[in-house]
C-alpha cells in the first residue's frame, strides 16, 4: 500500500494540477482540480497518518504536546481557504475597480511562449485558482479534522 | 419649506452610528459615555429643530425593484414626535450615569438607548411602510435589550421576553395590516405601493378602495392590534408594568414618554386614513375601557413604578380614545395629551428614580414625608403629580378637558347609549385623581420611622425632572403657547378638518367642565379610603387568578413551551437514523405537496430511446444499490455503493459530458477513502438485528424518497424544451469570444455565471468553518 501510494500520490498531484490549468480549454477547472488534489492528500493521510504529512510536506516536527490537527496542520488548511476566497473575491473585486461589472472575466493570448507556444491567459484562470484553494483548503480541513477524531 | 434630505438623515442616522461606537467611546469616557450620548440627543434634536416648520416629504431610493424607498416625511406631527425622542432622550443621557454609577454592562445599555433613540426617530419621520415597519420593530428590540438588562435576575429576563412576545407578536399583525394596505395602494395609486405619504395623500379614495375589497376591517384590526400592543392597550396591556424591571431611566423614556407611544403616534398618523364609524367605535371603546381599567389597577399597585406603569396605561388608553372620537376634538385631545404626558410623566419616573436611589425603597408603604429631604423634588412632584391628575391650571387638565368634550359631542351624536363615553372617561378620570394624589403624598405627610437617611440626589439627576416640570409649568400657565408652537400643525396632520385649536381655563359652565369637577370632588373626596380602595382592588385578582391578563400569558407561554420541548425531544432524539427519517419526509412532503398545489400533469408516456451501453450500465447500478441494502457490514455497503457512482459516471461519459463524468469520479473515489477513513469509527447497530417495524419505517421513507426524486426528474426533464434553450445557445457561441475558453462548462462556471459559483465557494468555506467548529465545541466540552 505504501508503496503504491508512494508511486500514484505525485501523478494524482501532477494530473490534478494539468487540469486546473487546461480547465480553459478541456475538460477539467478549479474545481476538479481541488478535489484530485484532496485525494492525493487523503491517500496519504490513510497509508501514513496525520504525523507523517505534517513533517514530511510542511516541514514541522508534530508537536506531541497539541492535540493531534486542530492546532497543527488544519492552520494550514484554513489559511488556504481563507486564501482561497479572498483570491476569488478580490479577482471579482478587481474589474469593478476598472469600471466593469462584478466578476467580468477577460484574456489575453500571448503567442510564442516556449514550450506550448500559444498560450491563454484567462482572467478567469484567478478566480479559478480561487475556486481551487477553497476547495482544496475547505474539504482538506474537514477531512483532517473528522480524521482525527 | 421643504424638509432638506441629508439633515434628516444625519438626524435618524447619528445616533445609529453612536451606537456603533459606543464601545470605543466607553473605552476612552467611561461611565461618562453617557455626557457624549447627550451630546448625540442634543445634536439630533438641533438637527431636527431645524426643520421647524417644514412640511413634505423627502426620499432616498433604496430598495428601487421593489419600490422601497427610504421616506422621510416632516410636519407637525412628526417633528413633535421626533423632538420629543431626541429632547426627552438628552435629559435621560444625562441622568443615566449618575444612576447607574457602578453598574456593568453599560457599553450594552447606552447602545441601545442610542439604537432606541434613533429608532424612534425613524418611526417618526418614516414615510415608507418598510422603513417604518423596520424603525417599528427596532424600537421593540432595543426595548427587549434594554429590559432585559439586568441578565442575572429572573424576573428581569422573564419581563424582557414578555415585553419581545407582546410587542413583535403585535408588530406581525401589524406587517400584515400594512402589506394588505400596500396591495392596495399599489392597485390605486399605481407604482408605489410602499409610499405612506401617497397614501395619506390620496385618503380618500385609499379608504374606497379598501371598502370596495372588503379589506377595510381586517387592516383596521391588524394596525388596531400592532398598535394596541406597543401601547399597553387592554388586554395586552401586562407587559408594561412588567417591563418596570429596567433601570429607571429606562422606563422613563421607553416606558412612559416615547416607545409606548409609537402605537398612538402610529393611530394618529393613520387617523386620516381609516377614521370612520368601525375606527370610533374600535379605538374609543378601547382607549377608555384601558383608561378605566389601568386606572384602576394603578390604585392597587404597591411600588412607585407599578403605579406609574398602570398610570402610563391608562394616560395611553386616554390618547387612543381621544384619536377614536372622529371629530378634531379627539384628534386635539389626542395630540395634546400626547405632548403633556411625555412633560409629566418622564418627569415623574425620573423622581421615582431619584426616590428609588436615595430612599432605597419602591414600596409606597414604606415612603413618605420626603418633602424634608428632597425639597426641590417635592415641588416638581407636585407640579407633575396635580397635572397627571388634570386639575387646574396644570398642563394636564387642558387635554383631559379636550378629551371630555369629544366623549360629549360623541354622545350626541349616538345617542342614548353614547352617554356611557363620557360616564366611562368621569369614572376613570376619578382614580386618576386618586393616585395621582397617593404618589404625591410620598413627600407629604408623616415620615416613617423605618425610613432611613435619605441622601441628596446629584444635580444631573435632578435637572432633568426639573427641566421637565419647568417647561409643563409653562405650559400650564399659557397653552396657548404650545399650541401655537408645535401642537397646532401636529393636530392639522392628524385632523380631517382644519379646526382652530383653542385651550384655557374654562369660563362657563359646560359638561365637561362639570365632568372635571365631578372627577376631581369625588377623587379628593374618596382619597381618605384609599387604603380600603387600595386592598379591595387587590383582592379580586387574588381570588379570581383568570382575571388578570397575567395568567393567561403564563397559561399560554408555558403551554407552548411544554409542547414545544416535547416536539423537539421526538424529532431531536441524538439520532441520525431519526433525522434522516424527518428531514427526507419533511422534504419529500413538502416538494410534493408543491407539485400537487402547482396542479402539474404527470407525463403518461415516457420516452425510452436508451442505448443498450447505457441500458447495461444502469442494470449494474440497479443490481448495486439491491446489494447495499442487504449488505452484511459497513465495508461492503461503502464499496458496493461506489460501485453505484461509478456507474453514474459512466453514464454521463456515455452521454457525453466529460466535465460531469470527471467530477463524478474524482468526488466518488474521495467519498470512498473518506468512508474508509471513518468506517471504524461508526458503530454497528444495537442489537444486531433491526426490529421489523424499523425496517418498515426505513422501507416507507426510502420508497418515498424514490417516489418524489422519480417524480422531479420526470417532470423537470419534461418541462424542458425541445433542442437546446437559448441560453444553452448563447453558451456555446459566445463562451470562446467572450470567455476564451473552449471548455464551455468551465466558461460558464468562472465566467458567465461566476456569481454562482462564487455563492458556492462560500458555503464549501461555511461548511469547512462548521465542520471545525462543531468538532472543536465538542471536544472542548469533553475537556473542560
Amino acid at each position: 500500500m505504501r508503496t503504491t501510494a508512494r508511486a500514484i500520490v505525485p501523478i494524482i498531484l501532477v494530473v490534478s494540477i494539468s487540469l486546473f490549468v487546461e480547465g480553459h480549454n478541456l475538460p477539467g477547472g478549479g474545481f476538479i482540480g481541488g478535489v484530485l488534489t484532496t485525494t492525493a492528500f487523503a491517500i496519504i493521510y490513510v497509508t501514513f497518518g496525520l504525523d507523517f504529512l505534517e513533517r514530511g510536506v510542511f516541514g514541522r516536527d508534530p508537536d506531541a504536546e497539541l492535540r493531534p490537527t486542530r492546532e497543527r496542520v488544519v492552520d494550514v488548511y484554513r489559511r488556504v481557504f481563507a486564501v482561497g476566497l479572498a483570491i476569488a473575491v478580490t479577482s471579482g473585486l478587481a474589474p469593478l475597480v476598472l469600471g466593469y461589472p462584478f466578476l467580468s472575466q477577460s484574456f489575453v493570448v500571448l503567442e510564442g511562449v516556449p514550450l506550448y507556444d500559444h498560450l491563454e491567459v484567462a482572467s478567469a484562470l484567478a478566480f479559478d485558482f480561487g475556486v481551487y484553494c477553497v476547495v482544496v483548503g475547505g474539504l482538506l480541513t474537514i477531512l483532517s479534522v473528522v480524521g482525527a477524531e | 419649506m421643504s424638509p432638506n434630505l441629508s439633515i434628516v438623515l444625519l438626524a435618524v442616522g447619528l445616533p445609529f452610528v453612536a451606537a456603533v461606537v459606543t464601545p470605543f467611546l466607553f473605552r476612552v469616557l467611561g461611565e461618562h459615555t453617557g455626557y457624549a450620548g447627550a451630546l448625540v440627543a442634543l445634536t439630533t434634536f438641533v438637527l431636527l429643530g431645524s426643520q421647524f416648520g417644514a412640511d413634505g416629504t423627502v426620499a432616498l431610493s433604496w430598495i428601487p425593484t421593489l419600490e422601497v424607498a427610504l421616506r422621510f416625511t416632516v410636519d407637525g406631527w412628526a417633528l413633535l414626535f421626533a423632538l420629543f425622542a431626541s429632547g426627552i432622550g438628552v435629559l435621560i443621557f444625562l441622568y443615566s450615569p449618575a444612576y447607574m454609577h457602578g453598574e456593568s454592562g453599560l457599553i450594552r445599555y447606552y447602545a441601545a438607548l442610542l439604537t432606541f433613540m434613533g429608532s424612534v426617530v425613524g418611526v417618526a419621520l418614516a414615510a415608507d411602510l418598510i422603513a417604518l415597519f423596520l424603525f417599528w420593530e427596532l424600537t421593540s428590540l432595543s426595548s427587549f435589550v434594554l429590559i432585559g438588562f439586568y441578565t442575572a435576575d429572573d424576573s428581569s429576563q422573564y419581563a424582557a421576553r414578555m415585553s419581545m412576545l407582546v410587542t413583535v407578536g403585535g408588530g406581525l399583525f401589524l406587517l400584515v395590516g400594512l402589506l394588505l394596505l400596500a396591495s392596495v395602494a399599489g392597485d390605486v395609486l399605481g407604482g408605489s405601493a410602499f409610499d405612506l405619504a401617497a397614501i395619506l395623500a390620496n385618503a380618500d379614495e385609499m379608504q374606497a378602495a379598501l371598502r370596495d375589497r372588503g379589506l377595510f376591517v381586517p387592516v383596521l384590526a391588524m394596525i388596531a392590534v400592532g398598535a394596541a400592543t406597543k401601547s399597553a392597550q387592554v388586554p395586552v396591556h401586562f407587559w408594561l408594568p412588567n417591563a418596570m424591571a429596567a433601570p429607571t431611566p429606562v422606563s422613563a423614556f421607553l416606558h412612559s414618554a416615547t416607545m409606548v407611544k409609537v402605537g398612538v403616534y402610529l393611530l394618529g398618523r393613520l387617523r386620516p386614513l381609516l377614521v370612520s364609524h368601525e375606527w370610533t367605535l374600535l379605538f374609543a371603546t378601547l382607549g377608555l375601557a384601558t383608561m378605566t381599567i389601568c386606572a384602576i389597577l394603578a390604585v392597587a399597585a404597591t411600588d412607585i413604578k407599578e403605579l406609574l406603569a398602570y398610570s402610563t396605561a391608562s394616560h395611553l388608553g386616554l390618547m387612543v380614545a381621544g384619536f377614536g372620537f372622529a371629530s378634531a376634538v379627539g384628534a386635539e385631545a389626542g395630540v395634546f395629551h400626547l405632548f403633556n404626558h411625555a412633560l409629566f410623566k418622564a418627569a415623574l419616573f425620573l423622581v421615582a428614580g431619584i426616590v428609588a436611589h436615595e430612599a432605597g425603597t419602591r414600596r409606597i408603604d414604606d415612603l413618605g414625608g420626603l418633602r424634608h429631604d428632597l425639597p426641590v423634588t417635592a415641588a416638581v412632584t407636585t407640579v407633575a403629580a396635580l397635572s397627571m391628575a388634570g386639575i387646574p391650571p396644570f398642563n394636564g387638565f387642558y387635554s383631559k378637558e379636550l378629551l371630555f368634550e369629544a366623549t360629549v359631542e360623541a354622545a350626541h351624536e349616538l345617542g342614548t347609549i353614547g352617554w356611557l363615553y363620557p360616564a366611562v372617561a368621569a369614572f376613570a378620570s376619578i382614580f386618576t385623581v386618586l393616585y395621582s394624589l397617593r404618589f404625591l403624598g410620598l413627600f407629604f405627610g408623616s415620615r416613617p420611622d423605618e425610613l432611613g437617611d435619605v441622601h441628596r440626589p446629584p444635580v444631573t439627576m435632578l435637572l432633568p425632572p426639573a427641566l421637565l416640570a419647568a417647561v409643563a409649568a409653562v405650559v400650564s400657565v399659557d397653552p396657548e403657547l404650545a399650541v401655537r408652537t408645535i401642537v397646532q400643525s401636529a393636530v392639522d396632520v392628524t385632523a380631517t378638518e382644519a379646526h382652530e385649536m383653542h385651550v384655557g381655563l374654562p369660563t362657563s359652565l359646560s359638561p365637561a367642565v362639570g365632568m372635571s369637577a365631578v372627577a376631581i370632588g369625588v377623587g379628593a373626596a374618596a382619597y381618605p379610603s384609599y387604603d380600603r380602595l387600595h386592598r379591595g382592588v387587590r383582592s379580586i385578582p387574588a381570588a379570581v387568578p383568570p382575571i388578570g391578563a397575567n395568567w393567561w400569558y403564563d397559561a399560554v407561554v408555558g403551554g407552548l413551551d411544554g409542547a414545544s420541548t416535547r416536539v423537539a425531544n421526538r424529532v431531536h432524539d441524538g439520532h441520525l437514523r431519526t433525522y434522516a427519517t424527518w428531514t427526507f419526509t419533511t422534504t419529500c412532503v413538502l416538494a410534493l405537496a408543491g407539485f400537487a398545489a402547482a396542479h402539474v400533469a404527470i407525463p403518461t408516456t415516457v420516452a425510452l430511446d436508451v442505448s443498450l451501453a447505457i441500458a447495461l450500465v444502469l442494470l449494474v447500478a440497479v443490481v448495486a444499490t439491491l446489494a447495499v441494502a442487504i449488505a452484511p457490514t459497513h465495508v461492503t455497503g461503502v464499496l458496493t455503493l461506489s460501485i453505484l457512482g461509478f456507474m453514474v459516471a459512466i453514464v454521463y461519459i456515455l452521454a457525453s459530458a466529460p466535465d460531469l463524468a470527471l467530477t463524478q469520479l474524482v468526488v466518488e473515489t474521495l467519498v470512498l477513502l473518506i468512508f474508509l477513513l471513518v468506517i471504524e469509527e461508526l458503530p454497528t447497530y444495537p442489537g444486531g438485528e433491526l426490529a421489523t417495524p424499523t425496517v418498515g419505517r426505513d422501507a416507507a421513507v426510502s420508497a418515498l424518497v424514490g417516489v418524489t426524486a422519480f417524480l422531479t426528474i420526470v417532470l423537470t426533464t419534461d418541462a424542458r424544451p425541445e433542442g437546446a434553450t437559448s441560453s444553452a445557445r448563447y453558451y456555446v457561441q459566445n463562451a470562446v469570444d467572450e470567455g476564451g475558453g473552449t471548455n464551455v462548462v468551465n466558461v460558464i462556471l468562472v465566467d458567465f455565471r461566476g456569481f454562482d459559483t462564487m455563492g458556492e465557494l462560500i458555503v464549501v468555506s461555511i461548511a469547512a468553518i462548521s465542520v471545525l467548529t462543531l468538532l472543536v465545541m465538542r471536544s472542548r466540552g469533553e475537556s473542560e
